[in-house]
Parts: C-alpha cells; structure tokens; sequence
C-alpha cells in the first residue's frame, strides 16, 4: 500500500516542532545555531570530563583543597570565561555576515535582538549549570563538603556569568575588534575588582544586616547592570527612529531612587548607597553622551504633546544634546545622594575639598565630550564618539596620575600644578588626595563645569536648532 | 522600546492622497499612489554627495532597472527605499508611506534583496527562513504556510534540511529571494540579485522576476548588466555620480537623439555592388563593409523611408539575403549619454 502524499506545509509543519511559537524568534535562532557549534559541545564535554575526575579526586581523598580547587576552576572558567566570550562577537557578527539589515528589516527592535542573544547564552549556561548539579550532590555525600554553600556559589557564579555575558553581548556592537577587546578586558577588571572587594568586605565577616543592604545594593548594581549594557547594545543596533533612551535614562533613576531607599534603614552604609548610584549613574551618563543623534523627525513626535513632554525632551530624548541634559539632572541626583549622605549620616565636616570632588566627578564624565566636540565635530558614529571617548578616558587618566606624581614630588607647587593643569580628573585626584582645599579650586572646578556644558552647545549649533526645531 | 503607534493603512492611504494632491479627495476619486515616488533626495556623507537630489516615480507594477556605475549611488538610494538609511534631503514614498516618518508601514510593504546576503552557519534553509518567518510575526499554521510557499515559489524544497553555507551563489540568492517574499510585499527591491551568478542561476532568477512581475509587484532592480535588466524591465533608470541622467524605456535608449539609421545588408555573389548602388542611391550612405555585404546609412529614422530603401535595393536586382536595422547596444547608448554630460555639462533626463 502506498504511503498518502503529504504537502509541503506538512513535511515543513512535521520539520518545525522543536522550538514553539510563543519563544521569542532571536533565542529560538541562537539556541538552533549555538547548540550545534563545536565551541559548546567541546566545552560540554570537557566540563564533565573534569567534574568526573574531581569528583574521583574527591573520593579517594575527601575533603582535599586541591580537588576542590580544580572543581570550582574548571566551573568558573566555563562560565565565567567561555560563556561570556561567546556573546563577544554575538553582534558585530551580523554587521559582518550582512544580515543585521535583514533582521531590522522584520518586525524585531534592538532590544528584542539582544535580549533574544542574551537569553540564548544563559539558557545554555544553564545547561552548563545542570550538568554540573549531579556531581555537587556527589560531593555532599562521597567528598565532604557543604551542599548549600555549593548551590549559593554555582547561583552567584550563574548570575555572574549572566553579567559578563551582557557586557560582552553589550559590547558586541561595536564592529572594530580592538575597541571591543580593550572594552571586554576592562570589563573584566572591574568585574574581578569588585568580586574581591565584595569578597573582602562581605564574606569575612559574615553577613549581618549591614552587609545584606549592601547585597541588594550590589543585586541592584548588577541587575542595572544587565539591563544596562543590553540597552547600550540595542540603541546602537537599533533604527534611528527607535528609542531606547528614554527607557534607560529612567531606568538608571528609578535604580538610583532605590538605592537611595535604603537611607532609610538604620545602617551604616550611606557611603556604599553613594558608590552604587555613581556606579548606575557613571554608565548611564557615558552612555548618553556618547549616543549618535538620531532622527528627530521621528523620535521626538511623542515629545511635542505639551511643554512637560517638551521639557522631557531635553533630559530623555535619544542622542547625546540631551544626553547633556540628562547629564545636569544625573548631577543634581549625583548631588541630592550626598545631600542625603550629609542629613542621615553626616557630621557637618564638608569642606572645600569635598565639594571640588563632588563638581570634578561628573565634569570627568562629560570632559572628553568637549574632546570630541573641538577635535572630531564632524565624525557621527556613534562608533567612533564611544572609541574616541575611552581613548580621551584612558589619556585622561594617564596625564592626572602623571600630575599627580609630578606634584607629589614638587610639594611646594602643588597648588599651581592644580591650578595650571585644571582638568576634571587632575581635580578629583586633587580633591581625593585632599589637596583641593584653597577656594580657587572650587571656582575651577565650576568653571570647568561651565566650558564642558557650554563647548558642545556652541559647537555644534546647528544641531542644537534641528532638535530644538523637530520638538515645536 | 517599541515603535510608535502608526496610522492605519486604509486611513494614512487618504491622508497621504490628501498630502499629495493638495485636496481633500475620497480615496476612489485620488490619484492612484505610486509604488516608489522619489522627490529631491540627497544623500551625503562627510565628503561624498552619494545621492545628488534625484526624483522620479514608478507606478506600481511596473519592472525597473536601476542602472549605474559602481559608487554612482544605486545602493545607497536603494537603501533610503527599504529604510535602512536616512536622506540627508528630500523625500522616498513607499506605497504613500514616507520612508522616514512610517518606517514600519514601509517595511511591511517591501522585500529588500541586498547584493551581499547574509548566510549563517549551523543554520538549515528551513531553518533560516523559519527564522524571518516568526521575525515578521508569522504563528502557527500561517507561518508553515508562508515558509512552503516562498519554498516551493523558489524550488527550496529539495534543499530545506541543507546547511545555509553548504548553498552555491545561485542557491543562497534564491534563499534570499525566498527569505524577502515571505511576507508577501508589494515592492520588491533587488540590489544587483544576479552579480556573480553563474548563466544557469541567471536564467532562473531571471524567470523568477518575470513570473513575480505577472503577479503584478512592482519590482526595483539594479544590476551592472544592462542586456539583463533590458529583458524584464519596464523601463530603466541610469544614475551617474548621484544624479539621474536618463529616465525611460530600452528602446527610447537605443534610439538615442540620432536622426539617421544604421542598417546592415548581406548580398549573394558580389559584395561590391552594394557599395556602388548606395553611391547612387539618395538618402543613403555606405558606411563600412561586412563579409557578405555591408552597412549603410539612412538619413531618416521613419519607417517609411527605411522600407523604401528596401524595395528599392530590390528593384535595382541586389541579391539580399538579409537586411536588418542595427540597434545601439544599450552598454554604447549609456556611455554615449554620459559623453554628452561631460560635453555639456548638464544632465539628460528623459
């Protein structure tokens, strides 16, 4: 008996049944391609041929840090290291197969692109992660360890692994290798930086009510982190008449207004509030100055419905002229911290040098946009001002320590150094070193404060008309 | 994060008409609305003015041929069209659709073809165009639908379990074909869909375009071939250094400005008594010898006159064994149009 003919529709229905409809079309996409790449099989692989060998390790000598060691590296590296690496490319590689066109061409924005990589990565993190849970529990009863503790740190390590691969995945979009190198190895210092800082500060001691504030403070940190750096990656992908702006600037406030919640606890840890909203607000703001302008024509129809949109506009549209708007009111958030600082925890001691630090942090932020602004008007790309504007940071950085080593050694100039060589970092420095004490360096400070703000609107005039003009 | 909301199709369509005639017109009484209408558009980048303020329109199903040199700006207007690029001045309509205020309602009308598609690797053609499917917001049974049809309409079927980047040229620029008609658009935009294919894989992407010009899309091809594009055209646009330089049909091409018509002529037994009987015919010049015969030139592009030369060529017992008018090529007519530029400096739209 012959078999029915089937129609195509069929033999195609039959075909698709491994992902259902309802997943988004991007994680369907990378999971299809990512679980046939040799890179996750071979590491698969090789993860459980370590976690079998510690494990027999573990038995024939119970309790043994080497074995120990050797198990927690082989995890960590896999994700930690792999897993993160493997979103490095996830979407400089559609610019250059050619298909980031196609895929703008379909009804996914930027967010949903990155989104659907991110959650890809992780859900084959979690495979990692499930594959390695049968030999903790064989540990608990055949190596002597402590189960829980395992599961805490296989959690922590997970939700670490989900950062750095939004930081890469982040990253990704900028085509140019070396400046998403350079961009992934900072990354990874502040990462390990962090993690021991943490470690130090938390984990010594046990935790008691102080260091559990500081948790969700850092759980803060890192979910804004996430969010963060996959809107970063979207908004660069996305059409210019996508707006992703306004959602992260918000965002960054909102986290900001949460940390500053926690004042209200009777705990020691308002300098802790202070470093995690520079933190959320440092990201937020480099980000809005170094956004490409968009299309105003589109973007800013929402913005032209009364004057509080209007107003809105200047702090949350897209692109960096009011990415400077965003920049004053992440100032005076930046300055309402240490206001609740000074009104929960402080003791009247603010001085001089206090305040230069307080005005030189953000003027550090925004000073490579005046860069930018003198040196590289014309240049558009939101590639090049991000490049450009790291490249400043790193030469900023480098000229202040240098100043700063040249002023130590030269004690009785030191005010002059300052003063002849007033940028925003050499001041911080300054002010941190608690050499900015003299009021001129306040005035300095402010002026600087005044060039940085008032550069980029005389430069680049012509732009500041066409916004202003779309939002009429 | 998402789009703004945008207006209906049926009520931007009469909004759009309004815009365009000035008048409040019912939608049966406006003017059909073109399938791409281009007015003033510019394109520059720092240093380069990649598109010079060209206009023109093609009416929907019509085939056009978007014709010009490498860096003439072909792709770069063809980019503003399908909404991955921004005019610096100007407007692009898609469908009455303005390209910069109703991205999203343009999208939903055109399939882009670029000259470079993408392949991803571990992925099946099955699986390729599954993704574009759900991407385009196709569910269920509907995208099974979608995905066998455009397979079928390309003949993937045979090849629907094969890895992406396992396909030849043809294969991949059929995925591709196959990829952007998924979502069933009106506008079809082809950046050179047939470079590097091999004469086979031509000949079929060819018959693919012509079967979907039946269907009645309005297809927008480039192509650096011009004997290729002449086959399934309409009419053809010519674009040097960002300007329109030409604007109309293959043959208005050939026949150019000239006045007088080239004719070939093969003659049995003595060639040279072609050359002495146009010697001594009027309205006629021999212009160079063949093998069997040669050319001769009439003064006059009337049919009439050129038929009389025939009959006469007859009555004076020429023995013709073939006697036909020469065409310009279309590579010739282009170059010569871009000669006549340089000469005076202006361009020639037709």
């Amino acid at each position: 008996m012959s078999k029915p003919s089937t129609s195509p529709a069929d033999t195609i229905s039959e075909s698709m049944t491994d992902f259902p409809a309802r997943l988004s079309p991007m994680l369907v996409k990378e999971l299809r391609q990512g679980m046939r790449t040799s890179l996750f099989a071979v590491a698969f692989i090789l993860l459980q041929t370590f976690m079998v060998l510690c494990f027999v390790a573990n038995i024939a000598e119970p309790g043994s840090q080497d074995a120990n060691g050797f198990f927690w590296f082989f995890i960590i590296t896999t994700l930690m290291v792999v897993q993160p690496l493997r979103g490095f490319n996830a979407l400089s590689s559609e610019y250059q197969l050619n298909t980031m066109d196609l895929i703008q061409l379909t009804k996914l924005s930027g967010w949903r692109i990155t989104l659907g990589k991110w959650t890809a990565l992780n859900a084959q993190t979690l495979l990692f992660i499930t594959g390695v849970l049968p030999y903790l529990v064989m540990r608990y009863f055949f190596g002597n360890v402590d189960l829980i503790l395992d599961l805490v740190a296989l959690l922590l390590l997970g939700l670490g692994s989900a950062l750095a691969s939004a930081i890469t995945i982040g990253f990704s979009v900028f085509r140019n290798f070396l400046l998403r190198g350079i961009l992934a190895v900072g990354s990874a210092i502040g990462l390990i930086t962090l993690f021991f800082g943490v470690k130090e500060d938390i984990f010594r001691n046990g935790i008691d009510s102080a260091e559990a504030a500081t948790l969700v403070l850092l759980a803060i940190c890192s979910l804004y982190g996430c969010f963060f750096f996959l809107a970063f990656g979207a908004s660069r992908i996305a059409y210019q008449s996508e707006n992703l702006s306004t959602v992260k600037r918000l965002a960054a406030l909102t986290m900001c207004g949460l940390a500053f919640c926690l004042f209200l606890l009777p705990l020691d840890i308002g300098e802790m509030i202070i470093v995690a909203t520079a933190i959320i607000l440092t990201f937020a703001v480099v980000d809005a100055v170094t956004e490409a302008l968009p299309n105003y024509a589109r973007v800013l129809i929402p913005f032209r419905k009364n004057i509080v949109t209007r107003s809105c506009a200047l702090f949350f549209a897209p692109g960096w002229i009011s990415g400077l708007g965003f920049f004053c009111l992440a100032a005076a958030v930046w300055l309402a911290g240490f206001g609740l600082l000074e009104h929960f925890e402080g003791d009247g001691s603010s001085g001089i040098d206090d305040w230069v630090g307080i005005i030189s942090g953000p003027n550090a932020l925004i000073f490579p946009l005046v860069i930018i602004q003198l040196f590289f008007h014309k240049q558009t790309s939101s590639q090049f001002t991000f490049g450009i504007y790291a490249f400043t940071q790193v030469c900023l950085l480098f000229i202040s320590m240098l100043v700063l080593v040249m002023a130590n050694a030269i004690r009785h100039y030191e005010d002059l150094i300052y003063s002849v060589i007033p940028l925003p970092s050499v001041l911080l420095f300054a002010s941190a070193d608690g050499e900015a004490d003299a009021p001129l360096f306040f005035y300095i400070a402010l002026a600087t404060s005044a060039v940085c703000l008032l550069i980029p609107r005389i430069r680049s005039h012509a732009h500041y008309r066409d916004f202003f003009k779309h939002l009429k | 994060m998402s789009d703004l909301s945008e207006k209906s199709p049926e009520a931007e369509e009469t909004t759009e008409a309004t815009e365009m005639t000035g008048t409040t017109a019912s939608p049966e009484n406006a003017p059909p609305i073109p399938a791409i209408e281009v007015t003033n558009l510019s394109r520059w980048f720092t240093g380069v003015h990649a598109v010079n303020d060209i206009s023109f329109t093609v009416e929907r199903g019509q085939v056009i041929g978007f014709v010009g040199a490498n860096g003439a700006g072909k792709t770069t207007t063809m980019r503003i069209l399908a909404t991955l690029d921004y005019p610096s001045g100007g407007t692009a309509r898609i469908a009455g659709y303005d390209v910069v205020q109703y991205p999203g309602e343009v999208r939903k009308r055109i399939g882009w073809m670029p000259d470079h598609y993408g392949t991803y690797s571990n992925m099946t053609v099955l699986e390729y165009l599954d993704f574009f499917a759900r991407a385009l917001g196709y569910k269920g049974q509907e995208r099974v639908e979608r995905i066998a049809d455009v397979m079928e309409f390309t003949d993937l079927g045979s090849l629907a379990d094969r890895l992406i980047d396992k396909l030849s040229k043809g294969m991949g620029q059929r995925l591709c074909l196959a990829r952007a008609l998924i979502h069933d658009p009106e506008v079809l935009i082809l950046d050179e869909p047939a470079a590097g294919l091999d004469p086979k894989a031509r000949v079929e992407l060819k018959h693919l375009i012509r079967i979907l010009a039946e269907e009645g899309k309005t297809v927008f091809i480039s192509s650096h071939i011009l004997s290729e594009l002449d086959e399934m055209c309409d009419s053809l646009l010519f674009i040097n250094q960002g300007k329109i330089i030409h604007h109309g049909t293959s043959e208005s091409l050939r026949k150019g400005s000239s006045e007088t018509s080239l004719i070939e002529v093969q003659v049995a037994h003595s060639p040279e008594r072609l050359q002495e009987w146009a010697a001594l015919a009027p309205n006629v010049t021999f212009k160079d010898s063949t093998k069997n015969g040669g050319r001769i030139e009439v003064d006059s592009v009337d049919d009439e006159v050129i038929a009389t030369v025939l009959r006469r060529m007859i009555k004076d017992d020429l023995a013709v064994t073939d006697f036909h008018l020469q065409e310009r090529r279309l590579e010739d007519a282009f170059i010569e149009i871009l000669g006549e530029i340089e000469a005076s400096g202006t361009p020639i739209v037709s």
